[in-house]
Order: C-alpha cells, then structure tokens, then sequence
C-alpha cells in the first residue's frame, strides 16, 4: 500500500523534473546557439570588412560579448555533459553508494558556490552602469551581467541535477552526447 | 595559512569528485573569505580572465574541427595514412599513428581525435587480429599529438597566459608533433615486430593518389590556419572562423555528409565545449591571482633555485613536477595555475618563453596517457571494451618514445624555436 502510494507520488515527480530539465536545457541550447552565431557573423563582417576596404569599428567588441554570452549559457550546460572537467578516478572507484552521494555532493557544492557569489556578481554588474563600452558605446553592465548569468546558469543547473538525483529522474552521471 | 587552505580545498574538491572549475572557485572563494577580501573580487576577476582577445579563437577552432569530423574526414584520413604505410609489419598501429597527426592538424584537440579515429580504428585493428590492448593503446598514445601539431586550444592558452604570438606557438609545436609521431611509430613498428602482428598488402601509389584526393581538402585545412596566422592577414579569431566557413563548404559541398541538423547540432556541442573550457579560464583566473599576489611565483623559483640554478637540472625538475601533475590534473587548469609560476622559474636560469611554453604543453598532453587520470585512455579503453590495466600496460612503449621527444625538445631548444624564428619576423 505505502509503496503504491510513493509510486503514485514519485512517477508524476520525476516526468516533472525531467521535463523542466528538457525545458530549460532547449532555452539554453538557444542561448548558446545565438549568441555563438552572432560571434560568427561579427567576425565574418570583420573579415568582410577588410576585404573590401576597412572593417567597421565595432565588431571585435560586439567578437568579445557574444562570446562573453556563449559562456554565460554555456557554463552551465558544460557542467551538465561533462564539459567542467572533473577527476573521478577516486570517487568513481569507491563502493556503492559513495559514488551516488560524491556526485549528489559536486551537485550542491557547485549550487552552493554559485549561489553564494550571485549578490556580489550584481554588484559587479552595477560598477558596469557607470562605464561604457567604446565603440558600441553599450553600458558595460551588459557585459558585466554574464558572470552573473554564469553563475546563475551553473547554480540552476546543479540544483537541477541534486534534484534530480533525489528524485530519482537521473543517476548525476554527465548527460550522453547528443543529449546535450 | 590563507594559503594552505587555499591549496587544501583545491586538492580535497578534486579528490571528491567536483568539477575542476569549481574546485578551483570554492578554493578561491575559501581565501578571499579568510583573508577579508571582498567577494565582488571573484566576478571581476573571472570577467577579466575569460575577456582576453586571444581566447576568442578557441570557440572557432573547435568548432572547425568538429564540423570536419562531422563532415566525414575521418574515414578519409585513415584511408590515406593506410595507403602510405599500411603495408610496413603493424601498418595498421602506423596508420593510426599518421591518422592522428594529420587529425590532429584538423581538430587540435587530443579526447576528439581519440574518440573519432579509435572509433573507427580499434575495431578495425581488432578484426584485422590485432590485440584489442595494442590498438587502444596506441590510439590514446598518438591522440596527444593533436594539441601539439597546429592548432592547439593549450597553446592558445598559453598565448592569452604569457602574452607569446598564437601563430609562433603553433609553428614552434610543429617539430615536436613531427618527432612525436615517428617515435610513436618507431616503437609501434618494434613491439609489431615482436608480437608478429600482420601487414597489409601494398595498394600501390594509384591508391595513395586516390587517397590523397580524397583527404587532401581537410589537409589544406592545416595549412589554411598557418597561413592565416603567418601572413599577418588575419587575426587567430578571424582565421579560426574562416577555417569554419572552409570546413562548412567542404563537409557540405565537396565531401556531401554534413546536413543542416549536423551543422546546428555542431555549432550547439562546440559552443558548449568552449564555454567548459572558458569557465575553467575564468575560475583559475581567480586562483591564478591569488597565487600572484602570495607572490608564490617568486617563492616557487627562490626555493628552486636554493636547491639549484643549473639550467639542465630545473628543466629536469620543471618536467617531473609537470609530468606528476599531469597524472592528476586536467590538462587546461594546469597550464593555467603552473603556466606562470614555472616561467618565471625557467626565464630566471635563462630558458626561453617560447622554448618553455612548448615543452610545458607537451609534457602535459602526456598526461593524457598516463593512469589515472588520462582521460584519452579511458576512452580508447572504453571503445576497446577493455579494463585499463592492459591498455596501461600496453602504452608503456608510447610513453617511453613520447618522453623521449619531451626531453629531446626540452634540452634541443631549436626543435621548438627554430621553425618561428625562420618564418615569423
């Protein structure tokens, strides 16, 4: 009876989380994939540029915040697939189920840095309104806001995997390939 | 005692399993705190760290040799080193080796080409009935030519660290990759020999030329990124993404494998690697100050050289102390925490900067292959099907050749500045 009744809690919960996941991975990938092109085309305009005559002035700003961007979306899928590389040699080789609780604990050490450093990143951000870039002339609080977007996305990230260790919806190992 | 905990946290997050980065912040994070320094130092630390102009080429020359990969360059590639060495005693090991040197000048980076020619090439080896071991092992071995043979993300690291030209770096690893592939093959030819492994027969020099066709569009892509960087026309950006639009035409037009949902999917998996690898940038940033401002740099080299301030001895010192991090550390967040620490170290006994970067990144790539944590043995293990004692046993003679160029390359400082000197100004 109580193992139907958990059932009955723990399934819908885990489609839950495992569709928000998917969500909010599809938005990042989206993220990551815009900002991505838009350093490729202000390169290619650079590029163009010269060829032609003289390139315009702003690209190689507009090179450094798209990629300044590709990182803040990015970070936190890197650390979904594996790609903030972690030495697992020890961890891994440990008997169950200290593997699990190691993996569940990089989960909320990397939630619990980033959120810890989340107020003092909108600090940052808010040095940045009084400067501007030079030749975009953007405010530098756009730039300055993708380490917090950074950290934000590595913070959402990681809590999403503790929370879905907890709940069942996966085993905190790095998504596949192609999953990502 | 801010410092010994710094170094603490570090090395008990990398023991438990955190990832590298954050390992490297939560270390941080941990000083900043007990020193009484502000924390808003940590978010402007690592936007300094990833805003660095040379780094905006990294995301480009992943994604360059990822769409050639995707583009099927692979196949292409081994068939042309099959053609030319195929039929020497081993000539599938030699193949694999002469594959990874002509990938590496695609990809540059060491866990790709392992994954993409071992992919191929182990069960190719296995079947043609050579042991599953040797082929994996000499897949990871050969892999770590790939940073070293231009491009190289590592060494564009160490341009952004040490301020050295991007384009000097890659040409100054050009000699080295080239020694490193034909001791590799050196010592594949010996144990194939011992071992009584097969040859293939000779296909004759139709089919090096067919071969050669056929790969010959994603070989020039090499020499489209020297000449890039050389002819002073192009930045490493700009010649980074014009290598992408070289390798988008050739995977779609003349090679006809790459798709539109490949290309997206593509520049999503680059994007996302780089921006792994330009976090680590930002968070050692942090860490990397820190050790400047304790001015360990200075204390590292002062208690070098009480022991000794013989140029041959620290060299021998600088590559044991790299080639033991290397067993342990990711290959990036070491060359970002020791990089500067150990220049000033070999620019006291009159090393070069450029002579030291290139053998530092080679004795890191190494690493790759050595338990345990080389990450390109896990993988050629794993493709192999294998526990990683045998493969570990295995590269035993790849790693004595590749140590034998390390040490060639670090007491011969020509083989890494005489090729820069003759063609950068």
């Amino acid at each position: 009876m109580a193992s139907a009744f958990s059932l009955a809690v723990a399934l819908p919960l885990m489609n839950i989380t495992g569709r928000c996941i998917a969500g909010i991975v599809l938005l990042t990938r989206i993220g990551v994939g815009v900002s991505f092109t838009v350093l490729i085309a202000a390169v290619l305009v650079q590029v163009a540029g010269r060829a032609i005559g003289d390139s315009p002035v702003w690209t190689e700003e507009l090179t450094r915040f798209a990629l300044l961007y590709t990182v803040a979306f990015g970070a936190g899928l890197a650390f979904r697939c594996g790609d903030l590389v972690h030495v697992d040699a020890i961890s891994e080789s440990l008997p169950a189920p200290w593997p699990w609780r190691l993996r569940l604990f990089a989960a909320l050490a990397t939630a619990a840095l980033a959120i810890y450093l989340l107020p003092y990143a909108w600090n940052y951000v808010a040095i940045g309104r009084l400067q501007s870039a030079p030749a975009l002339g953007m405010r530098m609080d756009f730039a300055h806001i993708t380490v917090w977007i950074l950290l934000a996305s590595l913070a959402l990230f990681a809590a999403l995997r503790a929370f879905g260790m907890l709940t069942g919806s996966e085993d905190g190992r790095p998504a596949k390939d192609g999953e990502e | 005692m801010e410092v010994a905990i710094l170094f603490a946290v570090f090395a008990g997050g990398l023991a438990l399993g955190i990832p590298v980065a954050i390992t490297l912040g939560l270390s941080s994070l941990a000083y900043i705190l007990l020193a009484g320094l502000p924390p808003v130092v940590m978010p402007q630390k690592m936007y300094a760290g990833m805003d660095v102009f040379v780094l905006l080429s990294i995301p480009g020359f992943i994604f360059a040799g990822k769409l050639m990969n995707a583009g099927g360059v692979t196949e292409r590639i081994i068939r042309f080193a099959q053609s030319l060495v195929g039929w020497i005693r081993g000539g599938l090991g030699l193949s694999n080796i002469g594959a990874s040197m002509l990938f590496g000048g695609i990809t540059g980076t060491a866990v790709a080409d392992a994954a993409s020619i071992g992919g191929v090439l182990i069960p190719g080896m296995k079947k043609a009935g050579y042991p599953g071991d040797f082929s994996a092992a000499v897949t990871a071995a050969s892999s770590t030519v790939g940073p070293i043979i231009p491009p190289s993300v590592p060494m564009i690291i160490v341009g952004a660290l040490s301020g050295i030209s991007v384009g000097k770096m890659f040409l100054a690893g050009a000699v080295p990759g080239l020694l490193m592939g034909v001791a590799m093959m050196v010592a594949a030819y010996v144990v194939s020999v011992r071992r009584g492994f097969p040859r293939q027969a000779w296909q004759g020099f139709g089919e090096v030329a067919r071969a050669f066709g056929s790969a010959v569009w994603a070989i020039a892509m090499t020499f489209l990124i020297v000449y890039g960087l050389l002819s002073g026309l192009a930045t490493p950006t700009e010649t980074a993404i014009v290598a992408v639009v070289y390798a988008a035409l050739v995977g779609g037009f003349i090679y006809r494998q790459l798709t539109w949902r490949k290309l997206v999917e593509t520049l999503v998996a680059s994007a996302v690697s780089s921006a792994g690898i330009l976090a680590l940038v930002g968070f050692a940033n942090v860490f990397g100050w820190i050790l400047v401002s304790e001015r360990i740099p200075q204390s590292i080299a002062a208690g070098v050289l009480s022991i000794t301030d013989n140029k041959f001895l620290v060299i021998l010192l600088i590559n044991l102390l790299l080639l033991f991090v290397g067993m342990f550390m990711e290959t990036i967040a070491a060359l970002i925490i020791l990089f500067v620490p150990l220049l000033s170290l070999a620019q006291a006994v009159g090393i070069e900067p450029l002579h030291f970067a290139t053998f530092a990144v080679l004795n890191l790539m190494i690493g790759l292959t050595t338990p345990p944590v080389g990450v390109c043995l896990f993988v050629t293990a794993n493709i192999a099907r294998l526990p990683l004692t045998p493969v570990v046993r295995a590269i035993l003679p790849f790693l004595l050749a590749n140590i034998a160029v390390l040490f060639a390359v670090s007491y011969i400082p020509p083989l890494a500045t005489w090729l820069p000197s003759l063609l950068v100004p």
